[in-house]
């Protein structure tokens, strides 16, 4: 009879009933909204990010991370490499051997990252081959050919079918020197990729660096970013039998992790602003309904309800109330987060963060768990815990005193 | 809390006893004393009025022997049980499970039905759903309201209320009915139905009433008149009609 009664309660003003419910349910749906297209332009970001060259996690040895030493290899990374095309969340694995180099061009010589890469397999994990917009990437069968960052081939003054020359230290200490064609030409929109780096066939890398079949990394990516992240401890466990490690996407562009999260700790702030307005509006309004019934409280007390019980019950109001307002502001908002999901939002030319990272020009909210749920679980949780604030005054309440008040 | 023993309630025997009871409030310098050194012992089956002018002290006595508010000093004991001994939440249980209420207004739980406010007193009781409405329909019954069971207080008239007030105060068979101005708000026809109601219950089942009024009618009903003055007993009269009549 409590539910009922608390029920019955809720509807005894219902104009105000209603502007409870409106508030706690645009609050709830602009949080479920606003937490969708957030987390739905970060995973843009991440996946738009990694997927042009780094791939959503990699196997490297030990120490790779903060000194990525040619010498520091992989062995028989074909082998490895189809070990982790097994392993549950990853799709594609991508063996690399990494050095930094000059490259010359006559007179005009510059520093870069040469990557050798097994093209097949590179295609499927990167999409920096998609962005060649002059001659080609690199195919199978392909000995001494390059591909550059439109950048460094600008800055080296080369056309396609030119002689590029490199010059580095092979993995027994020698000199690397290798004469190479220009077959293609990339522009990512990344400053780094097209100013540094040049992608070369693996075998040829592995010849002229004197470094056998080993590599140093093995590129990763799945369906998702977060079905590699999910990935992980399998990986671990395969690098581990390998004397390997294996590095997260967070590993791989910290300068991205960090912006993200410092926009999501800045964007916090206007999150729990907007709850802490929703608790007091709410909190106003029950306090408003308590002193109108202080009398009614007291003859219940008078007739044996005890004090507890009639605070449980207006609690219960309470929670009624955010659970039909929440529910319904996730309706409203988990349904344009997936309208817009579908559609998209146009957004122009982005600046600062946004643009660094390359993000298309429409946006797509994802709608989640975490996205439909947090912010009304929130809510809930807020408004009930502040509940108990008039508890406190309805335990102290005296029948008499209650039945007295006007 | 004891058992509700019929041996204790048999007629003639004090369910209520007040010794030495006071009630002071002090108002900043000004002391006020609502109750002054009262005993009162009412007995089982009584059908008693506590008038007196306003202010003399009725709510105050009736709040106090309810376990509503506690003495400044003195003692009450209702039905064997020591008031001052008990906590607030011990109170609420005596309360429920010894003291039927009247108030003037405001009796009623506005967003239940007549049948559901009688039910929720047998709830709070502990009583099963099935029994509670058997109970709850027959006491509807016992006052006259069979059929309203579904109507809410305010789509009864205000002699309906206070009638689903009696029958609720009533549904948990408690040792004494205290009645409080229970007229001060109805007409004088609803006010005659409802103390001939209260009247016919109390010579039917033997439960103890103490209505506190300064209706005359109310008083003329009473087999006994308790009257008070600045929170003392100056007449506690039992006879009928006609000695009061005057
Ligand atoms: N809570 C209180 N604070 C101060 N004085 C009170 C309070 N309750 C009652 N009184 C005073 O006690 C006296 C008795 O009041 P009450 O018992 O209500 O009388 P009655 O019911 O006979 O009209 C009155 O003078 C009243 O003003
Ligand atoms: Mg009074």
């Amino acid at each position: 009879m409590l539910f009922e009664m608390a029920w019955r309660n809720l509807w005894r003003q219902p104009m105000r009933t209603a502007l409870s419910l409106l508030t706690m349910a645009l609050a709830a749906a602009l949080l479920v909204f606003m937490l969708s297209f957030q987390l739905g332009v970060y995973d843009t970001m991440k996946s738009n990010a990694l997927r042009i060259f780094d791939g959503f996690a990699r196997i490297q040895p030990p120490g790779y991370a903060d000194d990525p030493d040619i010498r520091k290899t992989i062995a028989d990374p074909e082998a490895l490499a189809a070990k982790a095309e097994q392993v549950k969340g990853v799709t594609a694995a991508a063996p690399r051997a990494t050095s930094y180099v000059i490259l010359a061009n006559g007179e005009r010589s510059y520093g870069a990252a040469i990557v050798g890469v097994s093209p097949t397999r590179e295609r499927r994990v990167s999409t920096l081959a998609t962005t060649v917009h002059e001659g080609r990437y690199l195919k199978p069968g392909d000995s001494d050919a390059v591909v550059l960052g439109d950048a460094l081939a600008r800055n080296l003054k080369l056309k396609l079918g030119d002689k590029v020359t490199l010059l580095g230290s092979a993995l027994d200490g020698t000199i690397a020197a290798d004469s190479l064609t220009l077959v293609g030409i990339f522009h990512t929109g990344i400053g780094d990729l097209d100013r540094q780096v040049a992608e070369m066939p693996l075998g040829r890398f592995q010849q002229s660096f004197a470094m056998g079949d080993t590599a140093n990394t093995i590129a990763l990516v799945g369906p998702s970013l977060s079905a590699v992240n999910a990935a992980l401890p399998r990986l671990d466990r395969l690098a581990t039998a390998n004397n390997l490690v294996v590095e997260d996407w967070g590993g791989l562009q910290p300068g991205l992790k960090q912006a993200i999260t410092l926009d999501f700790s800045t964007s916090m702030l206007w999150y729990v602003s907007l709850v802490v307005v929703v608790v007091f509006i709410i909190l106003n309004t029950l306090l408003m309904s308590v002193l109108e019934r202080t009398r009614e409280f007291g003859m219940l007390m008078a007739i044996g309800m005890r004090a507890p019980l009639v605070g449980r019950m207006l609690w219960l109001e309470l929670i009624l109330l955010a659970l039909i307002g929440t529910v319904a502001g996730v309706i409203l908002g988990g349904g344009l987060a997936l309208w817009y999901g579908h559609a998209g939002i146009a957004v122009g030319a982005f600046e600062g963060l946004m643009a660094q990272w390359g993000l298309p020009g429409r946006l797509y909210p994802t709608l989640s768990a975490t996205s439909a749920l947090v912010g009304p679980a929130v809510i809930v949780v807020s408004v009930a815990v502040a509940g108990l604030i008039p508890m406190r005054r309805i335990r102290r309440l005296e029948p008499v005193k209650a039945m007295r008040a006007a | 809390m004891q058992p509700d023993t019929s041996e204790s309630r048999a007629p003639g025997r004090a369910i209520v006893a007040c010794r030495g009871l006071s009630k002071i409030y002090t108002d900043g310098a000004v002391e006020v004393r609502a109750v002054d050194g009262l005993d009162l012992d009412i007995a089982a089956g009584d059908f008693a009025t506590l008038s007196g002018p306003s202010g003399s002290g009725k709510t105050t006595l009736q709040n106090m022997i309810g376990g509503l508010d506690r003495p400044t000093s003195g003692s009450v004991t209702v039905d064997g049980e020591d008031l001052s001994s008990l906590n607030t939440a011990h109170l609420a249980e005596l309360r429920l499970h010894k003291i039927g209420f009247v108030f003037q207004a405001y009796n009623l739980i506005p967003v239940l039905s007549a049948l559901e406010n009688i039910e929720f007193v047998l709830q709070l009781l502990g009583v099963g759903a099935k029994e509670r409405r058997a109970r709850a329909a027959s006491a509807l019954a016992d006052v006259g309201l069979a059929g309203m069971e579904g109507r809410r207080p305010s789509h009864l008239s205000g002699g309906q209320q206070q009638r689903v007030a009696v029958a609720r105060a009533l549904v948990a068979r408690p040792a004494i009915v205290l009645a409080d101005e229970p007229t001060a708000n109805l007409d004088s026809k609803s006010a005659d139905d409802l103390i001939s109601l209260m009247a016919e219950l109390n010579a039917r089942s033997g439960t103890t009433f103490l209505i506190g009024t300064h209706d005359a009618r109310v008083i003329a009903r009473a087999r006994r008149h308790i009257e008070m003055v600045d929170g003392k007993v100056t007449a506690d009269t039992t006879g009928d009609l006609a000695d009061v009549a005057q």
